[in-house]
């Protein structure tokens, strides 16, 4: 590459902003969490006692925190599996059609422009217990819906509003990648006596599966972190703890708990997690390179 | 390869057609709900068709203080902005600068600065938020726009996009640059900027909505209605209802809230589909 | 205008590799000199610290009678054409070639004129106001050439200019570098590894080879002789044919049996240079060389044989006329041009002029 080389201070110069707001807002910060995470304090900060891994401890062994990574697991699972398959199948449909791809694209993609939080309110919307469309249709089949009463449909709520919203993300993916697909690969195949289904299985799908193993690891991040929006708008983490995800509970914790370490140990766990997720991915990535 | 198959094509259509409107179903209730009236919308299930109100709703909570937010929705909306705004360009410019050091100059601790900046994409704000809140309470940003605005600048999605750009630039761009009499900064402004214009357009959309949709954030550090941008109120307004929720008010502020993004999402959807490919890429 | 001198300029890059041992050189004012060799010889690297995009690691370069090792490109008053043109995509013609002039703060109306000038020189006044993409390679290439002269430096670099064209252009475009070079009269160096270019161009050739100069000189000298087996191999096309044999005073024994009369003294193993050129067909005799034709290329006014030689592991190439008829499996007798034999030290591959070069039995 070349570069300017005699120039000594304007590479800092240009840096430091950059550097500036990172060593601020995030490796302060960041830092504190990890100290933090290591001492008990007192909820009107009077005094901290630094007491090792047992806030981790307490963590680990708490039935909240086990049940929310349950939760969080569950969470991720059910939209990861839902966005994708959906995306895919549309995907696939929309590289199919000789006409109107692009329409479908503009008209699947908006949902991703809207908010966590509004979608949660849509799909609230939806699903109210008084004048709910799809609420009343369960109702006529027999099924009383009350999500703020019953976990599980709380649960199925914050799920499909994440999944309608994470969804476009993916087709936007999925088409990108369909249509990178050299399309002499397809026409070999053909020639080699694979019919359309037997073609997709053998050769569109093992080709899409570097970008269906990022979107894996985007959609867990997704629903870890930007749900919070959903679930803060429609259930708050209830009934009952029922949607209660691993970040809910952090925030609920250090901000509604006061319970500071226990808080800062869980960032930390958050943290490593997320930050394996991502080695995962950039591992995968590079082994991948060569499709 | 394609099949010229009549039946399976109008499957395909039929299929994603079904799709798009499941998928605008709820934008439409919420449409229709914001022209009824709270009394006209409780007498049964949510209506198909729309209401008396016409834009009233949306001229209510536009121009009046919005249930006990003690605000209307016009403030939240310019909050909303000036966030997604300040958020977009503070974090595209820092990104081209900090990108432009690091790929087109030697340096002392080159690698470190590299490591230090990329290291933050792994780690979102929701992560950090504790520490995070108490630093910006210290520097007594809280309620303030640059509290709303710079903690989010601190990650390296758009300076690894530019990064990734920068090196698809041909080497001999900067050498003809140099030889024709070009220093860093002129060489930035002549060259480098105009080629990343498309670059810059992608990534003002992914940011911007990631400026307007932030959620837990504000949520923290706007306890003044001032600040209070219209994703966040959106709660507030559900919580601070007595019984019923005001579906005819909420469905209107929701709608104006998700109005903006989804506009600067289909105007410039040739530049966001290239710019999130090439970000993850 | 200037002159250009080299001392003792070397280049070490960080991790150890030498890619420059120490080069003394000096071009004339207004002489066209060409760097030839393999990728990897070091030539461009050479052209990179002439023009200041490489810093130079030990020796002195001036242009001139200026010292210019620390001066940055812009101020050695040199310009550059690159091997991919390095025009910048978003300029029109007319603003890739008045960049530099606009740096150097040159006012808008003499820019324009300058430009304006420039383009008519070049045929290139129609495309002023055209981007980079809508012009064709051979335009792109003469809008490299414009940018360069526009600012009538002292020296021109160009670094493998040709090489992205197709052959036609490529014959063009070097008739008509040729002609601006000596029009302008600016003293010029030219990185190629094309020895069909170089020969052509140059007012003189330097052959590179791993970071040194394998020999300098005209043109037409490195094709008469060349110093070392490497240039005979690289100047001239197709390839001189090297053949092993034994010298004893002025006798060269072939291993096929045959003898010559060597041009040089020597004595023990030596390699005989041959070029396709200059092996003759004659009758059959027995001073001549019995070969059997392996494979036949015409090329319309030459054509080139693929001959096997007693003893010799590789074919000989030949260059026949045109008009004659070959066929595969003819046998011929062939006898060299005694005038133009070239002997060479087997191991170190240096031309051999004298007896005392040779040591080996």
């Amino acid at each position: 590459m070349a570069t300017f080389q005699r120039h000594r201070l304007t590479p800092w110069i240009l840096l430091a902003p950059q550097l500036a707001v990172i060593a601020v807002f995030f490796f302060w910060p960041a830092a504190q969490a990890i100290v933090q995470a290591f001492y008990i304090e007192d909820p009107f900060g009077l005094g901290h006692e630094f007491v090792w891994f047992e806030n981790f401890a307490r963590i680990f062994t708490s039935f909240e925190y086990l049940r929310a990574l349950g939760v969080t697991a569950l969470f991720s699972v059910s939209v990861a599996v839902g966005a994708m398959s959906l995306a895919l199948l549309l995907a696939v449909q929309a590289d199919r059609v000789i006409h109107g791809a692009h329409s479908y694209k503009t008209l699947l993609i908006w949902p991703y422009a809207v908010a966590p939080a509004v979608a949660g309110v849509l799909w609230m919307f939806m699903f109210d217990p008084n004048l709910g469309l799809l609420s009343a249709g369960l109702e006529n089949l027999g099924i009383g819906w009350n999500h703020r009463v019953n976990g599980g449909q709380a649960m199925l709520l914050v799920i499909l509003a994440s999944i309608w919203k994470q969804m476009s993300y993916n087709f936007v993916f999925f088409l990108a990648g369909l249509q990178s697909i050299p399309k002499s690969l397809l026409e070999a195949a053909a020639i080699d006596g694979a019919g359309p289904w037997r073609r997709f299985w053998t050769v569109t799908f093992p080709l899409l599966s570097p970008t269906s193993f990022f979107l894996l690891v985007m959609n867990s991040v997704y629903v870890f972190f930007e749900t919070f929006g959903t679930i803060d708008a429609t259930t708050g983490g209830g009934p009952g703890g029922a949607t209660r995800t691993l970040v809910y509970k952090v925030y609920e914790d250090g901000f509604e708990g006061y319970d500071l370490g226990s808080s800062a140990a869980q960032s930390v766990i958050l943290l490593i997690l997320v930050g394996l997720l991502t080695l995962l991915q950039f591992r995968y990535i590079e082994r991948k390179v060569q499709y | 390869m394609r099949y010229r198959r009549r039946g399976l094509d109008i499957t395909s259509h039929t299929l994603l057609i079904l799709c798009v409107i499941v998928f605008f179903l709820p934008v439409w209730m919420a449409i229709v709900a914001a022209t009824h009236t709270q009394s006209s919308l409780y007498t049964g299930v949510a209506p198909f068709w729309f209401g008396s109100e016409g834009f009233g709703n949306f001229l209510a909570v536009l121009s009046d203080p919005v249930g006990r937010l003690g605000t209307d929705a016009t403030r939240l909306l310019v909050n909303s902005t000036i966030m997604a705004l300040g958020i977009a360009v503070g974090k595209i410019t820092i990104a081209i600068l900090a990108a432009y050091a690091i790929v087109f100059f030697r340096f002392p601790f080159r690698m470190l600065c590299f490591w230090a900046i990329f290291i933050t994409l792994m780690l979102p704000v929701e992560v950090r938020i504790m520490p995070t809140y108490k630093v910006v309470a210290g520097l007594g940003m809280l309620n303030s726009y640059t509290g709303l605005i710079l903690p989010l600048i601190a990650s390296a999605t758009a300076t690894f996009l530019f990064r990734q750009f920068y090196l698809t630039v041909p080497p001999e761009l900067l050498e003809a640059a140099r030889v024709d009499g070009a220093g860093p900064w002129r060489f930035l402004r002549d060259i480098l900027l105009p080629l990343s214009k498309t670059n810059i357009a992608a990534l003002f959309v992914i940011m911007f909505l990631y400026g307007w949709n932030q959620y837990l954030w504000p949520l923290l550090i706007t306890t003044e209605s001032d600040y209070m941008t219209v994703v966040i109120s959106l709660k507030r307004m559900l919580t601070s209802a007595d019984n019923l929720v005001p579906w005819h008010t909420v469905t209107a502020t929701a709608l104006l809230a998700m109005l903006p993004p989804v506009i600067v999402i289909v105007l410039m959807q040739r530049y966001f589909v290239k710019g999130l490919v090439d970000t993850e890429k | 205008m200037a002159t250009l001198r080299l001392d003792g300029l070397k280049k070490t890059y960080p991790n150890g590799f030498v890619a420059l041992h120490g080069l003394d050189l000096e071009i004339a004012d207004g002489e066209l000199l060409v760097v030839v060799g393999p990728s990897g010889c070091g030539k461009s690297t050479l052209l990179r610290m002439l023009a200041g995009l490489e810093d130079i690691t030990a020796g002195d370069l001036y242009i001139g009678e200026a010292r210019v090792n620390p001066l940055e490109p812009a101020d050695r008053d040199i310009a550059m054409v690159f091997q991919n043109y390095a025009l910048y995509p978003h300029m029109s013609v007319a603003g890739n070639m008045e960049y530099a002039l606009k740096n150097r703060g040159v006012p808008k109306e003499a820019r324009r004129r300058k430009v304006e000038e420039t383009a008519s020189l070049i045929g290139l006044q129609d495309l002023l106001d055209r981007r980079p993409r809508q012009l064709s390679g051979g335009q792109r290439q003469r809008v490299a050439m414009g940018r360069a002269i526009v600012r009538e430096p002292q020296v021109f670099l160009f670094d493998e200019p040709l090489s992205n064209l197709d052959a036609k252009l490529r014959v063009q475009m070097r008739l008509e570098i040729r002609r601006l070079q000596k029009r302008l009269g600016v003293t010029s160096v030219y990185v190629t590894h094309d020895q069909v270019e170089a020969m052509t161009l140059a007012d003189r050739l330097i052959v590179m080879n791993e970071g040194r100069i394998e020999q300098l000189g005209s043109p037409m000298t490195l094709y008469d002789q060349p110093a070392s087996t490497f240039v005979a191999g690289f100047i001239g096309s197709p390839a001189m044919n090297f053949l092993s044999a034994e010298a004893s005073g002025r006798t060269l024994s072939l291993p096929c049996g045959n003898q010559l009369h060597a041009p040089v003294d020597a004595h023990g193993h030596v390699t005989l240079g041959i070029r396709p050129e200059h092996l003759v067909p004659v009758e059959e005799s027995d001073d001549a060389l019995a070969v059997q034709v392996e494979l036949v290329e015409p090329l319309g006014a030459d054509t080139l044989a693929y001959v096997q030689l007693d003893g010799q592991a590789e074919p000989l190439v030949v260059r026949f006329d045109g008009a004659r008829r070959l066929e595969e499996g003819d046998r011929l007798w062939l006898a060299p041009d005694l005038e133009r034999l070239h002997l060479f030290d087997p191991e170190q591959g240096q031309r051999l002029t004298t007896t005392e070069a040779i040591t080996t039995p």
